[in-house]
């Protein structure tokens, strides 16, 4: 450890202003505009963008989206990490490697690969009309179905992570002890499993949830106008009508939830240790 | 075994859903009829040769290479001295410090490129490249930063003190001492600010101007207009170069270490 103070300072502070500058700065900007109406200190931003049916249903499918997203994620998770942390050691590497791959591959290429298997002449209504369920293609493209199934592709990989990292320190003779002591495997879950692994869910579910929340390029591909999340509305109401004030409320509100989850995430961090 | 059998179909079913996409466009990129479908109309290798020939692709991916290669290097000479300073010096407001670098992490991308356009890029007349530099550079400093600073973590401070007291420059010890032994730290933040920047959208969605995009939103205009396989040739072409990427990353560094 180095003791001039001032010489730490000059190393580290070119790294803090160019963030200061290009994102603090800007986005402060972003966020008080919403908060002026013709030049006055207003909420009249916020109680016009509220009182939208518009906006009210995208934000409420924002959030039921990215809810059901996590939870599903959760369950399959606790599902896929626990067969994985019982493997052995070569094959768990190699699963695990499967697993973290697509988190490198482009979110447009994985996205895309949705339209193929869901569009109208998808392998899903090729499935569907092959088995004669139906005569005439469904419609699973441009519903909320389909970001759903998009998101949860994306994100979970990252709640698998999650719950095989607070696995590792689960010790493996507990179940088998709740087991011989006569507790059924729900119980072994819910009172064994579930209270070791929290952290893991925590962590897990606040990524999935506010990635799910923040996304992009999900709702843009595979919802369309048709199913508008906060993000694609936000790009709409800019491109389309010029509207600001709606935009920084949109971003008021993703940046509150975002940050709400990342001190809740730190939080529990902190309780951990 | 019955339990062991559940396991596999759980494991498989999971992998199936994760990976099985990619497999179905790389199919799909090898149609030889004009529309996708799948299975495909024939097979060829039409649409992955076409990819290369379309125009706004080679400038977008000329583009989205420009900006993961000088982006994350110009990240890397303002998060080496930052990830040292915090990892060797005790300096006032380290934690605000952290705090300020890692914002545009937390921060939704969308957001960063919307504030950016509008008062700063719009106000001072930047142009879109200098733009889209920026803020690449800014969206991957938080990972070189975490990267560089966990590699100097593992490196005991007293070499480059024994190398100082031995009559080395400070920053002769740093050059000579220090960075030898934290090359593959900085190495592997290359790859992942690299991974991160080439495949980034939401940032710069508002800032990519008329004729200047990066790859990915330019595949994104593109497929709202053309219902042709080529977009996925290119999406099956892009995932390679990232399996490629991570391979030889992970087989040379460890990479997963690091991310």
């Amino acid at each position: 450890m180095f003791q001039n103070n001032r010489e730490g300072l000059a190393l580290a502070l070119p790294a803090a202003v160019f963030t200061a500058i290009l994102f603090l700065l800007p986005i402060g900007m972003l966020l008080s505009e919403a908060f002026q109406v013709d030049g006055h200190w207003s909420l009249r931003g916020y109680l016009d963008f509220a009182s939208k049916p518009l906006n009210q249903t995208v934000f409420w499918r924002s959030l039921k989206l990215a809810g059901l997203v996590a939870m599903t994620s959760a369950v399959i998770g606790y599902a896929c990490a626990f067969c994985i942390i019982n493997l052995d050691g070569k094959n768990r590497g190699r699963i695990f490697g499967l697993i973290v791959l697509p988190l490198m591959i482009s979110p447009v290429a994985r996205t895309y690969a949705w339209i193929v298997i869901l569009g109208r002449t998808g392998i899903v209504n090729d499935a569907i009309i092959g088995l004669g369920l139906s005569d005439t293609p469904i419609r699973i493209l441009f519903t909320e179905t389909a970001v759903f199934i998009g998101l949860l592709q994306l994100f979970l990989p990252l709640m698998i992570i999650s719950l095989i990292s607070s696995m590792e320190n689960l010790p493996k003779d507990v179940i088998a002890a709740s087991r011989v002591l006569g507790a059924s495997w729900l119980q072994v879950f819910t009172k064994v499993i579930l209270p070791l692994t929290k952290d893991g869910l925590v962590l897990g579910g606040t990524l999935v949830f506010t990635g799910s929340l923040t996304a992009y390029i999900t709702p843009a591909i595979l919802g369309g106008s048709k199913v508008l999340m906060l993000e694609t509305l936000l790009y709409q109401r800019v491109n389309v009508a010029n509207d600001f004030v709606s935009a920084g409320v949109i971003a008021t509100i993703l940046i509150v939830m975002s940050f709400g989850a990342n001190i809740l995430l730190k939080r529990i961090a902190a309780i951990r240790s | 075994m019955s339990s062991k059998w559940t396991s596999r179909i759980i494991i498989g079913i999971t992998l199936t859903f994760l990976i099985g996409p990619f497999l179905i466009i790389i199919l799909a990129g090898l149609s030889a009829g004009d529309f996708m479908t799948f299975p495909p109309d024939g097979i060829s290798l039409k649409w992955y040769l076409k990819v290369f020939t379309v125009e706004s692709f080679r400038a977008s991916f000329a583009l989205s290479m420009f900006l993961a290669v000088f982006g994350t290097i110009a990240a890397l000479i303002l998060g080496i001295p930052a990830a040292y300073a915090i990892s060797r010096y005790d300096i006032p407001y380290a934690e605000t410090i952290k705090t300020i670098v890692a914002a545009p992490i937390i921060v939704p991308g969308i957001i960063v490129g919307l504030a950016l356009l509008r008062y700063l890029v719009v106000p001072l007349g930047f142009t879109v490249t200098l733009a889209l530099f920026l803020a690449h550079t800014a969206l991957v400093l938080p990972y070189a930063v975490r990267v560089v600073s966990s590699s100097l973590n593992n490196l005991r401070g007293d070499m480059e003190e024994a190398a100082v007291l031995l009559g080395c420059s400070r920053i002769g010890a740093f050059m000579r001492v220090v960075l030898p032994n934290i090359q593959s730290g900085v190495l592997a933040a290359f790859i992942l600010g690299f991974v991160t920047s080439f495949n980034q959208v939401p940032v710069s969605l508002f800032l990519s101007g008329p004729g200047v995009r990066t790859l990915p939103i330019d595949m994104l205009s593109y497929m709202e207009m053309t219902y042709d396989p080529s977009v996925a040739a290119l999406s099956a072409l892009l995932a390679f170069l990232s399996v490629i990427i991570v391979f030889v990353a992970e087989k040379f560094l460890g990479f997963s270490r690091y991310v």
